[in-house]
């Protein structure tokens, strides 16, 4: 059952490999591009543990015991907080069938490593293999739990977010908990460069030595079943592979349960009616632009993942300028800089980019309700882009106006208006002919994250690099006229380089908007097709 | 030498266009030729079933009809406009119940309603007010407050066809309108579209539930392998294939066969 499950993942991604145009392209690509991401961190990894095992074979056991954690967590967190981006079985479709449960865990994980993602922990694998003297019966063993704990808790994880999101609470706090997981990221990242370039890469991996707690944490047993097999320790490396393996088998049967769970129980229904929504629509403002506005604020705070866009963005990029305006986290100091608070409009790059440069990609199947509605495309789009600008002037003022109060510049403050203005339309600009040209297909919609498919690769990344870098060009004059103003005494009028800003940001978004427009006219069919999800 | 009761005209009729109409309409995915050179003219007020089994093309033929598949081949329209030529115009001209129900499912029925309203231009007043009335027809008044995500599989397809009527378009496209819709919802489905078709609307019907097709349908277009190989009235239907109902004709139309009763148990 393991090999069928397995065999039927496999044939999943060939034949979508084959059949479509998209994944004909995002496969390879996504391939090339987490094969070169798992090489670089081989060779990181391999030159790190050489260093250290010549100079200081302590140290160097638990840097490989960190390393293992390390990519352990990366990998389980990793598709939770930015969209996964490999198909997995889907575990309601297995239901009906005659599985046991400890067969379906068993081939979900298998068939959760046919995947290209897979090819990174191998890479690395192999590399940390390479580092070690001896031992080499002890390697694939190791490698196997190794691998099994990766697949298993990665999906034990998904599916727990998945049973969160099931009840009305759990919606409510799952921005959070996706958020303080990539806030705690950030600052365990920030912490573990301080201490490396402060006490050096030895002194850090001794300064907490996870090998001894290796029993209790299953990749670390696994990483010492292989150095304790090097060291000729056989017992011991048996040990730890046994301890690697229960700790398989715990997370296993966990997840087990919890999948037992999620496919007998059904997802909370949403709130009770509230005043606001008995009203529908027909209160506040009216017209085919507004009313598109409206409804993409209703999804902006109703749908979890949007929700998490603008609120997850927002306050990251918030503790981000937090940290630099105390100087915590190693950036320059913001404090003594007159333009301060002119930071926050150009910071309006990191904010809402995925709702932005991807506008059809967020109405997934109900696209093809929208489209059969009379609405010219350019209202359609100046709806949108009315929601997105809206938010993105909220989320820049509360920056701004948090920038000015914790550095007390606010001579400039003013001139943050034109910023933005340029900065919303950039953004808005590069981001219309993107949704209409290479729009992206999102999960399907729906509280469930454990069997949801992009099934594009690396499109979605590389789309928004590139398109991150465009807004980022774009920006270059308009941002340079106003900061370089306030910061060479005023070479230029002030009032001038507002005005220059804003017709900067204004002929931008007019020109791609009439570009947009007239590409979405002809392209509807085959951006529905692009965005419905299957 | 008798007057004839009605007067003969002095000038030439203008010649209408059909209120629907395909020329040569081909849609292929791939090799697979989805829709054959497809001619189609349904008048203004038919009541029209466009039948077939499944993956006849039917579905692919009013997708490409309403503006949300491009045709490889053939020109379609709604009345003197042609759909790809001008999409604004036939969009706000006709309503769509798809088959899949790919509806807003984080608005409230009465939010996709109003929002509905307001893309076809209604004025706020108005739509509020046809709003509240298709919600009481639809028996979703208390439901008119909770998520579509929330709603069951018989109110979705009649929050979607409240949707597609809210603009009293003067043409339906219904897909599978009465599929897993309970009897009381499919009854009250059934007088909604008698009465538009009696107030003059032109509707295009794809069922499989062929006691309906024959009792609502003014005329009947069957779809084989992606070709319109009969088109006739019920009556003529069932005439014309030697059998008393449209299901037989139907049946015999697509060249359906029996199984084998006893391989179950065999």
């Amino acid at each position: 059952m393991v090999r069928l499950l397995v065999g039927l993942k496999a044939r999943l991604t060939w034949n979508g490999f084959r059949n479509d145009l998209q994944r004909r392209v995002g496969l390879p690509v996504a391939l090339a591009l987490l094969t070169w991401t798992g090489i670089w961190l081989a060779r990181a990894h391999y030159e790190t543990a050489s260093l250290l095992q010549d100079t200081n074979p302590q140290a160097y056991a638990n840097y490989l015991a960190w390393s293992a954690l390390f990519l352990f967590l990366v990998w389980v967190t990793l598709p939770v907080i930015i969209f996964p981006l490999d198909e997995n079985l889907d575990p309601q479709q297995l239901a009906s069938l005659p599985l046991t449960p400890n067969r379906m865990v068993t081939g979900l994980a298998a068939a959760s490593l046919v995947a290209p993602s897979t090819v990174v922990p191998l890479i690395v694998i192999g590399a940390n293999t390479s580092t070690l003297s001896g031992g080499w019966w002890m390697v694939l063993p190791s490698a196997i739990v190794y691998l099994g704990l990766l697949a298993v808790a990665s999906q034990l994880f998904s599916a727990a977010i998945s049973g969160i999101l099931r009840t009305r609470r759990g919606r409510d706090i799952a921005t959070f908990l996706v958020l303080g997981l990539a806030t705690g990221s950030f600052f365990v990242y920030r912490s573990v460069s301080r201490s490396i370039s402060e006490i050096g890469i030895a002194d850090s991996a001794l300064s907490l030595p996870i090998l001894e707690w290796w029993l209790l944490i299953p990749p670390v047993a696994a990483q010492k079943a292989m150095i304790e097999a090097a060291a000729g320790n056989v017992a011991p490396a048996l040990l730890a592979l046994t301890a690697a393996a229960a700790g398989l088998v715990v997370l296993a049967s966990l997840w087990r349960n919890l999948l037992g769970w999620l496919l007998t129980t059904p997802a909370q229904q949403s709130k009770p009616a509230s005043r606001a929504r008995k009203g529908g629509m027909a209160t506040g403002p009216w017209g085919v632009i507004p009313t598109m506005a409206r409804k993409e604020f209703r999804f902006y705070v109703r749908d979890p993942r949007q929700r998490l866009v603008w609120t997850g963005t927002v306050i990251f990029v918030g503790l981000a300028v937090g940290g630099a305006v105390m100087n915590a986290t190693g950036f320059f100091d913001l404090r003594e800089r007159e333009w301060a608070p002119l930071v926050a409009p150009i910071l309006v790059l990191f904010v809402g980019l995925p709702i932005a440069l991807n506008l059809f990609g967020w109405e997934r199947n109900a696209a093809s309700y929208l489209f059969v509605l009379p609405p010219r495309p350019h209202q359609i789009l100046l709806g949108k882009n009315l929601a997105v600008a809206t938010a993105l002037t909220v989320e820049t003022a509360l920056l701004t106006l948090g920038l000015a109060t914790f550095t007390g510049q606010w001579t400039w403050v003013w001139l943050a208006i034109p910023l933005t203005v340029a900065a919303i339309g950039c953004q808005l600009a590069v981001g219309n002919l993107v949704s209409v040209l290479t729009p992206l297909r999102l999960p399907r919609e729906g509280t469930d994250v454990f069997a949801q498919s992009t099934e594009q690769g690396c499109l979605a990344i590389i789309s928004q690099t590139v398109s991150f870098f465009a807004i980022g060009l774009l920006l270059v004059p308009p941002a340079s006229i106003v900061v370089l103003t306030v910061e060479f005494g005023q070479v230029l009028s002030p009032w001038i380089a507002a005005l220059a800003a804003i017709g900067w940001g204004l002929a931008f978004y007019c020109i791609s908007l009439f570009l947009a427009s007239r590409l979405l006219r002809r392209r509807m069919p085959e951006v529905l097709a692009w965005v419905q999800v299957v | 030498m008798t007057q004839p009761l009605i007067e003969e005209p002095l000038i030439d009729v203008v010649e209408t266009p059909p209120a629907v109409w395909a020329k040569g309409l081909v849609r292929k995915f791939g090799k697979t030729v989805a829709v054959d050179h497809v001619d189609l003219s349904i008048g203004t007020g038919e009541f029209y079933g466009l039948l077939g089994q499944n993956g006849a093309g039917k579905t692919t033929t009013i997708k490409s009809i309403v503006g949300l598949l491009r045709p490889n081949a053939g020109t379609v329209g709604i009345g003197e406009f042609n759909t790809w030529e001008h999409p604004t115009e036939v969009k706000s001209r006709i309503g769509v119940l798809p088959e899949e129900f790919n509806l807003y499912e984080r608005l409230t029925g009465a939010e996709l309603l109003d929002f509905t309203a307001a893309m076809h231009g209604l004025d706020r007043q108005e739509a509020k007010s046809r709003r509240n009335e298709l919600l009481d027809m639809l028996d979703l008044v208390d439901a008119g407050s909770k998520l579509v995500g929330d709603y069951s599989r018989g109110m979705r397809k009649k929050v979607a066809l409240g949707a597609a009527i809210i603009h009293r378009p003067p043409v339906l496209f219904l897909d599978e309108p009465f599929e897993g819709v309970d009897a009381v919802s499919a009854r009250l489905i059934r007088r909604l579209l008698q009465q538009a078709a009696q107030g003059g609307t032109t509707i295009v019907f794809s069922s499989h539930e062929m006691h309906l097709v024959e009792k609502l349908c003014t005329r009947i277009g069957i779809m084989v392998a992606g070709k319109l190989t009969i088109e006739d009235t019920p009556e003529g239907l069932c005439t014309k294939m030697g059998v008393d109902n449209v299901e037989d004709a139907f049946i015999a139309a697509v060249g359906g066969k029996t199984p084998d009763s006893s391989w179950y148990v065999s």
